[in-house]
């Protein structure tokens, strides 16, 4: 229940106007980890009690998107992940 | 040593806008000079989001002064962004000047950023919708043209690139929209900057920089110039505040998060060296009622992005009536 109520917390007005503070794309709410995430960089900022934190150094690096071995594997994931794919 | 630090600085910011081959990312945001420590200053302001006095009157003052700008001008700023400072004077001071309607107030210090969240509640409501984020002036995290003035009251004297930060400002202001900046001028502290020299060289042979190099009145108009503002203006104001003795003084600097933050900043400071600075600081500069004055100097800049309706020069060659025959039209009594 907390944690539904600390999810819906940011503003319109934010979510309207605020951009990834180093690429200046724009930014997605992601409601599990409560964070803004720049998919850009592939950069997360923490959004604590309704104010969200961007300043680079809060930022953290997701690394589970991220795969080794480059483009082809994150796609081939991607298309399991969606059902669309083959095996 | 401050005109030391000054003259290194620009020469080495100068050095970076030429070369473009060893800066690879040679945007705006690459600085590679660090001047303040960015981070300290941050412990430092969440320091002083505890110690914060509400009737600092210098700071009052100053957010008064400011945002007395926005009675001068018949726009109205909907939206409004506030950068770091004294963002919780300038929340005060706003009274429906402007005719502000979204108010976004940004800190680099969490502390600072949850205070004014924390006492919104104790504000008479003046219907503004305000809302609270934590980011730093120097990665401006605000989308292109999407608001309509930019607050910056006593903040970016801290920012190690004050010319990319004032870019990133103009960048996120719609069209015609108003830049209004207050900082910190050369001649603050000069009292104190005298004593610690003094003081420093009888009790340790040498000076180290222990106040910040601060941008001069002449460069402020160059600044907005620079950072592509229209019908730049700035003005100064000089406060002399009175304090009991130098260590109040540090109090007050303290209170204000306003205390030393240079990278090349020596981490400790002696107890000897101290009390002597105080005793300089008395000696040379106490009133005859034996307080101590410090000198404040916050100058005052306004700037707006450029737009088709502003007032400018006609390109040059552009004219169509020769000058000979205005002086015919409307000086021939006095010529002939």
């Amino acid at each position: 229940m907390v944690r539904a109520n600390r999810v819906v917390e940011i503003s319109k007005t934010l979510s309207e106007i605020l951009v990834c503070p180093l690429s200046k794309q724009p930014l997605r709410v992601c409601e599990k980890s409560n964070s803004l995430i720049s998919d850009a960089i592939g950069v997360s900022f923490p959004i604590v009690d309704g104010i969200p934190c961007l300043v680079p150094k809060d930022g953290k690096i997701i690394e589970a998107e991220v795969s080794r071995d480059g483009d082809s594997a994150n796609t081939k994931r991607r298309y399991h992940q969606d059902g669309t794919g083959g095996s | 040593m401050n005109r030391l630090n000054g003259t290194l600085l620009r020469t080495s910011l100068r050095r970076r806008s030429f070369s473009t081959a060893d800066n690879v990312d040679g945007n705006l945001q690459g600085s590679k000079v660090q001047i303040f420590d960015r981070h300290l200053k941050r412990k430092q302001r969440d320091r002083a989001a505890w110690l914060i006095n509400r009737k600092d009157s210098l700071v009052n003052t100053v957010a008064d002064n400011l945002l007395d700008r926005l009675e001068d001008v018949k726009k109205t700023f909907p939206t409004t962004l506030c950068l770091g400072g004294s963002l919780e004077a300038i929340r005060r001071s706003v009274r429906g000047r402007g005719a502000i309607q979204k108010l976004i107030m940004m800190d680099s210090s969490y502390d600072m950023v949850k205070l004014c969240k924390d006492a919104e509640k104790d504000l008479a409501s003046d219907n503004i919708e305000t809302s609270f984020m934590v980011g730093d002036e120097e990665y401006l995290p605000i989308q292109a043209s999407s608001v309509d003035l930019v607050i910056s009251c006593l903040g970016l004297h801290w920012t190690n690139d004050l010319p990319g930060a004032m870019i990133q400002s103009r960048l996120a202001l719609k069209p015609d929209g108003l830049f209004l900046a207050a900082i910190f001028g050369g001649e603050t502290l000069k009292e104190l900057r005298i004593a610690c020299t003094i003081a420093h060289m009888e009790r340790e042979g040498g000076v180290s920089p222990r106040i910040s190099p601060l941008a001069q009145v002449r460069d402020a108009g160059n600044l907005l110039t620079r950072a592509g503002f229209t019908l730049p203006g700035v003005d100064v104001d000089e406060y002399q505040v009175r304090y009991n003795s130098a260590l109040e003084l540090i109090e007050h600097l303290r209170a204000m998060g306003e205390t030393n933050a240079l990278v090349n900043r020596i981490k400790f400071l002696k107890k000897d060296t101290a009390l002597a600075t105080a005793a300089v600081y008395e000696s040379m500069f106490a009133a005859e009622d034996g307080t101590i004055p410090a000198t404040f100097q916050v100058i005052y800049m306004t700037g707006w992005r450029e737009h088709e309706s502003q007032q400018k020069a006609k390109r040059r060659g552009s004219a169509t009536v020769s000058f000979q025959d205005i002086q015919k039209e409307f000086g021939a009594g006095e010529t002939t």
